[in-house]
């Protein structure tokens, strides 16, 4: 009787400790944001839906991961006006329009130690030409030559932004020879990833890091927290030691506050509404001009994304030469966009509030996805707006929106995309306003934008490129082809103690050996 | 009748109907009960606290949120009434089928009702309404699809013992047709505990639903829904809680009358109580 008693205790003592060990566990582990060596970020730009899981570079959009979070480095990298400045390069020479010698820096390792080498850089583009699927439409390589630290590249055709598409981050360095695995590969960058999974990246610091300044942190946690409140509220109860993407509305919580700093950027991401030509309404100029008119994107920016952005004109912000300072479209005018569509032959014939034409309502389908939470909003701001011209707008966010793409159940699209990730115009172009684009998914079709594409294509310096673009966007947006919204301004909320963390205009630096905490 | 009404087992019923009653008329009556136009967005009076001309504030939107309640009211109660009047008809109606004529289409429907059973409600939903793309018609079919069996297994197990009573066998021998013994035999005698059940899952219905749109696959903006606006006010919890509170309430409040009228129906219909 006693030895069963005796064994009643042993248990319940070794429940107890169990209990209280998996208590002491689960308060280590919130607490690894309060360790000076541990930084633990959460983001809402890391998932599935952004095709960025993962950190090999040759993959879709995984890039941007590696780059973010320290992982990989490209030759040259964008200064914060945008300008290109060597990174793993040390300089390079531009031989003819159609060949570029790159110098690589001397003392460059992956984090494995082995030396990066032109060799290296030539293997790393040669996997990244044969796997990637924008990479080999942007760069048109012909043949790289290797000769100890440098590269000698020779393209097809003339390519002007070849420098600024080797800075996008599908231009990160990584040793091929050690291969991928569990999604792992190897970069120059001050961290190294230590697991990956579709929600989190483990980093710890390479230690083998070439650069002068030396990682500061141990070891670095990237959290996915797609949403907004659970993101805001693990800032404020101190598991996170930074974050990014939080909602507009929760920002105030943060700003003017002792315990935090923020840290804000002006970024080209636009929020961008594509019309479908292959409407029959929206073939009309003046009905796109009229819904053009009706949307306020003053209001929109100011009130909807409280003030975290600017009304844009086009799709470059005004920051850049070739941005909204130097092309025009038309006003915000409810009454004058009533007018267009009444020279349309729309007219409201039934009384029900809605304009109509050979008996049918203007009624469009308005696609979108919710994982970029500006976008829903612009939706229900623009239907309200719309409705008061008369078009019925029938709004689906969803984040099932490829489907919808593919089938082409849509009048308008609506996005969010980074306009100018190099610093260059011509991506932009090249992705949306192409008869070949991969993302005019409204079907644009205009044979001088594609002559002034051609022209932009074959031509070099930045006062020239800039003045084409120029010409380019006027004719998008005296076409309508899009409405564009407004540009993103990114911003990062960080414990007081966090130091040589900032919001970059590309979008691409975040974690940098620069990171420190008090 | 009224006499059975006025009955002191059916008083306690009264004020849980007419607060039944209430709220099934401010649903109807919604469009001509709101005080502004629940759907004009005015951005100059962008997030208004309660008080003034807003007596429950204003959304991001700058729209009346009391006129957004009371327009959801329709939208939340008359969609969860007309989808529950929907799985109860057709899952008795399959139920009395089964149970009355047995045989390959009873084992084949009764195993079908099975696996939907299997499926735990909320995530089987989910899963079809995300599938389907969302909005209110599309989440009403995805909790018809999974809400049916419950009445088809209460109605098929009370046909089952029914079926050999005596009264049936005198109306076979009588010669009625076999419409007929259902409808006058068979349908009154199911007819309570089904009444019974359905007015239990009202309260269930509008959550499910509600939580749906909550998810963003029910209502469709700018529908005035109570889970959609739930959902629209949940990312300012912290600076703006009137936008979550209103419709919140108003949820808690139509489930707490319905699930009490239930009980209370339960209890005065229930046979084995008296």
């Amino acid at each position: 009787m006693k030895k069963q008693h005796n064994i009643k205790m042993a248990l319940a003592v070794l429940v107890t400790a169990a209990l209280l060990a998996s208590g002491c566990g689960s308060q280590s582990g919130s607490k690894s944001a309060g360790d000076a060596k541990t930084f633990t970020y959460g983001t809402v730009a890391y998932g599935v839906s952004n095709q960025n899981t993962g950190t090999n570079p040759h993959d879709t959009y995984v890039g941007w991961s590696s780059i973010r979070y320290g992982i990989g480095e490209t030759l040259f990298r964008f200064t914060n006006t945008m300008e290109l400045e060597p990174w793993l390069a040390k300089d390079y020479e531009q031989i003819d329009d159609y060949t570029v010698k790159i110098n690589l820096k001397d003392n460059i390792c992956f984090s494995n130690g082995k030396k990066v080498t032109g060799e290296a850089v030539k293997a790393c583009f040669e996997d990244l030409l044969q796997k990637h699927d924008r990479a080999p439409k942007d760069l048109k390589i012909e043949s790289m030559t290797a000769d100890g630290q440098s590269i000698t590249i020779k393209s097809k055709e003339k390519v002007p932004a070849l420098l600024n598409y080797l800075s996008d981050p599908y231009g990160c360095i990584i040793d091929v020879e050690a291969g991928e695995h569990d999604k792992i590969v190897i970069g120059t960058g001050p961290y190294e990833a230590t697991s990956v999974s579709d929600t989190e990246i483990d980093l710890k610091k390479n230690e083998n890091y070439w650069g002068e300044t030396k990682p500061h942190m141990d070891k670095i946690v990237v959290k996915s927290i797609t949403d907004g409140d659970t993101l805001t509220m693990a800032m404020q109860n101190g598991e996170l030691d930074a974050v990014q993407g939080l909602p507009y509305s929760n920002l105030e919580l943060f700003q003017n506050n002792d315990k935090y700093n923020v840290s804000q950027a002006d970024t080209s991401r636009i929020y961008q509404v594509a019309f479908n030509f292959k409407t029959p309404a929206l073939q009309d100029l003046r009905v796109r001009q009229a819904i053009s008119m009706a949307i306020d994107k003053e209001n929109f920016t100011k009130v909807l994304l409280h003030g975290q952005g600017t009304p844009a004109v086009g799709p470059f912000p005004a920051s850049m030469t070739f941005g909204d300072n130097a092309v025009h479209t038309v006003a915000f005018d409810k009454e004058k966009a009533k007018g267009l569509l009444k020279e349309a032959g729309y007219a409201d014939t039934d009384g029900d509030g809605y304009v109509d034409k050979d008996g049918k309502n203007l009624e469009l389908r308005y696609l979108t996805y919710t994982s970029r939470q500006e976008l829903p909003l612009l939706a229900e701001a623009a239907q309200a707006d719309l409705k008061d011209i008369g078009i019925k707008l029938d709004v689906n966010a969803t984040n099932n929106y490829k489907n919808f793409l593919k089938s082409g159940e849509y009048d308008l699209y609506s996005n969010a995309f980074v306009t100018a990730p190099t610093g260059d115009p011509e991506y932009y172009f090249s992705t949306h306003v192409l008869k070949s684009s991969a993302y005019n998914m409204g079907f644009y079709y205009n044979d001088r934008i594609e002559s002034l594409e051609e022209q932009l294509r074959n031509t070099f310096g930045a006062d020239k490129r800039s003045s084409i673009a120029i010409q380019m966007e006027q004719q998008i947006l005296d076409d309508c082809a899009y409405f564009y919204a407004s540009h993103l301004r990114m911003s990062f909320v960080m414990k007081k103690n966090v130091k040589g963390f900032a919001a970059h205009p590309s979008d691409y630096y975040e974690i940098t050996p620069e990171l420190a905490k008090d | 009748m009224k006499k059975l009404l006025l009955s002191p087992r059916y008083r306690a019923l009264w004020p849980y109907l007419l607060l039944a009653g209430a709220l099934l008329l401010l649903a109807v009556f919604a469009p001509w009960l709101t005080p502004q136009d629940p759907y004009v967005q005015d951005l100059s009076i962008s997030l208004q606290p309660p008080g003034g001309d807003h007596l429950l504030g204003t959304d991001r939107y700058g729209r009346d949120l009391l006129s957004r309640v009371i327009a959801g009211s329709q939208t939340t109660l008359c969609a969860s009434l007309l989808l529950l009047v929907f799985i109860a008809v057709v899952g008795s109606v399959i139920g009395i089928f089964c149970g009355y004529r047995g045989g390959w289409a009873d084992t084949f429907l009764m195993r079908l009702s099975d696996v939907f059973l299997a499926f735990p409600e909320m995530v089987f939903a989910i899963a079809v309404a995300g599938v389907l793309g969302g909005g209110l018609i599309q989440a009403a079919l995805a909790l018809a699809l999974i809400g049916w069996p419950k009445y088809a297994r209460l109605a098929r197990g009370l046909v089952l013992t029914i079926r050999t009573a005596p009264y049936m066998e005198a109306a076979r021998m009588a010669g009625c047709s076999t419409l007929t013994i259902l409808w006058q035999h068979v349908t009154p005698n199911v007819a309570g505990p089904i009444l019974v059940t359905a007015a239990l899952n009202v309260g269930t219905i509008i959550m499910e639903l509600a939580g749906l749109s909550f998810l963003g696959l029910g209502a469709m903006p700018p529908t005035a829904e109570w889970g959609a606006m739930m959902n629209n006010g949940r990312s300012m919890l912290q600076t703006a809680p009137w936008i979550i509170l209103g419709p919140g309430v108003a949820i808690f409040v139509s489930v707490a009358i319905f699930n009490l009228l239930g009980d209370k129906l339960r209890d005065v219909l229930d046979v084995r109580r008296k």
